[in-house]
């Protein structure tokens, strides 16, 4: 039976959304902030993963977003789905520009300047006290006004789903098949007849639009937003999220980001020790499943139902190819 | 020449690297029909010419007109979409991708293309390159001489008016490259026509129905075969006869 995979999603989804009372407010709010990474990862796996630009700078427009949206909320009391959609807009401008301004740059040296740009987000919300509230923190309006987080649960998982679907079928259309030869070789693909410059800076501008949604959740759901969102720490936390899921696939990079949020949940008995831990796992990723560690058992999970004939032989190979390379 | 329509022209192109000419006031036209072999010693220009002709390089002087049109400095998709194709000499690959996935992707650069069309004619293409069997393999799997072919055959994908292809039998074990030579032959009657860049003398003589000579960027013959061969400044380039 072919796609029995996506039926067992669609029931493990259904049970979780029916179940989903059942758990207390703790583990709903790691639930929720699961989904915001699972956006964010998603998202970056679409830049990094699929066109290869490696960008340091993602969680900066998460920042962008969450305080266009909050700012504009605040000051003109617009409402906020009108302000949110106001800071996916901002997010997918601004990422336009970056992707513009460095479209000749690859590898370490979009890395840094991706870098350098999220330091300045963070410096000038840091700084601009009468605006931001700098690291004190800028009180935003909730997006529910409910003690419980059960809508929020609702609206993330939705957001999610939205996010993944879209992106989903970006990938599967040729718009995927062109920023994967992109990531593959620029020359070439400018040779086959892809405007890299044109899909570079698109790609930039869809992921950056996607962070920032996650970002104006965020905002909207934690009554206080502060610079550090967009900081280099939470960025780091993504990268290894997506890392250790498989960043060259959608459903892998958010099952990192949920594997992560929740062990980190679990193991913080342990304090400061659990982010050792979580490098350790980075490091044998990169060693022994440089794509990812779900990977393999997603590939397997897709391939649930189909006779074992009809499983591509190659595909299998090149699944196995790409942990190596 | 052939005689057939204009499809590229270089008209008195130069460019430089540092104080160097790579290549110096060249005056080429490729003609409908036309099966060039572009030849000469290393560092000749060769590849720097083709890199002009196919918008992978800025010219510093002179004019590429395509079809008539001036178009030096337009980006390299801009040539392709205009039906020109070409390959590398160090063959460049979507490395992580399928063979099928290889074709597909400048099949779908067409506009108005639709994916099953372009997919079954990526099929038909990679039967005729003998690539069918390998169709689901990742490209970097493949062995060199099948690289070249499957680099043949993404730009068979565009359709193109001419194809530029850059030392397409370097490397490549005699026997692959004998069916590289057929499949250029039987392409080239079909009507395409090929500018092929190579140091494989035999080959390029095996096939080729116009020769053009460069020596330290300058274009030193262009001409029949049998006429270039002979040529003095050819054998002084080639032989330092």
């Amino acid at each position: 039976m072919r796609g029995l995979h996506v039926y067992i999603l669609l029931a493990v989804a259904a049970v979780a959304l029916a179940c989903v009372d059942q758990l207390n407010s703790y583990w709903m709010h790691v639930a929720i902030i699961a989904m915001f990474y699972g956006i964010l990862a998603a998202s970056w796996s679409l830049l990094a993963g699929y066109a290869g630009l490696f960008s340091l700078g993602h969680m900066a427009f998460a920042s962008v977003g969450g305080y266009t949206s909050a700012l504009l909320v605040k000051w003109y009391g617009i409402p906020i789905p009108l302000g949110m959609a106001a800071g996916i807009a901002m997010c997918c401008l601004l990422g336009g520009v970056v992707g513009w301004v460095c479209l000749r740059m690859s590898g370490p040296y979009l890395a840094i300047f991706t870098l350098g740009f999220a330091e300045i987000i963070r410096i000038t919300f840091s700084t601009e006290d009468d605006v931001t509230a700098g690291m004190a923190g800028l009180h935003t309006e909730p997006l529910f006004h409910t003690v419980s987080r059960l809508p929020y649960f609702y609206t993330s998982f939705a957001l999610l789903a939205a996010s993944l679907a879209i992106m989903g079928w970006i990938v599967r259309s040729r718009w995927g098949l062109f920023l994967r030869a992109i990531r593959e070789d620029e020359q070439a693909a400018a040779a086959s007849g892809i405007a890299v410059a044109r899909f570079r800076i698109l790609v930039f501008a869809i992921a950056s639009g996607f962070a920032g949604l996650a970002g104006v959740f965020y905002a909207h759901y934690i009554p206080i937003l502060t610079p550090s969102l967009g900081g280099l720490d939470l960025m780091a936390v993504l990268v290894v999220m997506t890392v250790i899921g498989g960043m060259e696939r959608l459903p892998t990079a958010v099952g990192g980001a949920f594997a992560v949020e929740f062990l980190l949940e679990l193991l913080r008995e342990y304090g400061q020790w659990r982010l050792p831990i979580f490098g350790v796992i980075l490091l044998v990723t990169m060693r022994f499943a440089r794509n990812g560690l779900l990977t393999p058992i997603w590939l397997r999970f897709v391939r649930l139902g189909e006779p074992r004939s009809a499983a591509p032989p190659v595909a299998r190979d090149a699944g196995q190819e790409d942990s190596r390379a | 020449m052939s005689g057939g329509v204009e499809l590229v022209r270089a008209a008195g192109l130069s460019k430089h690297f540092g104080g160097i000419f790579a290549n110096d006031a060249v005056e080429f036209t490729v003609e409908e029909g036309d099966l060039i072999g572009l030849i000469g010693p290393n560092g000749s220009g060769k590849t720097t010419l083709i890199n002009m002709l196919t918008g992978h390089l800025m010219p510093d002087g002179g004019e590429v007109i395509l079809r008539g049109r001036r178009v030096s400095g337009r980006p390299a998709h801009f040539f392709a979409a205009m039906g020109v194709a070409r390959t590398f000499q160090l063959t460049q690959l979507f490395g992580r991708m399928t063979v099928l996935e290889n074709m597909l992707v400048p099949g779908l650069t067409r506009p108005h293309s639709h994916w099953h069309a372009v997919e079954k004619r990526a099929r038909d293409y990679l039967e005729f390159l003998n690539l069918a069997q390998v169709a689901s393999l990742n490209a970097k799997n493949l062995s060199g001489g099948q690289q070249r072919l499957l680099e043949l055959g993404r730009c068979l994908m565009l359709d193109p008016a001419v194809l530029f292809l850059d030392e397409p039998f370097a490397g490549v074990h005699p026997q692959l490259r004998d069916e590289l030579l057929k499949r250029i032959q039987e392409l080239h009657q079909s009507g395409r026509t090929f500018v092929v860049v190579d140091h494989d003398m035999e080959s390029i003589l095996r096939i080729s129905r116009r020769l053009v000579v460069m020596a330290r960027g300058r274009k030193i013959a262009d001409g029949p075969p049998d006429a270039v061969r002979t040529d003095q400044a050819v054998l002084a380039a080639y032989a330092g006869l």
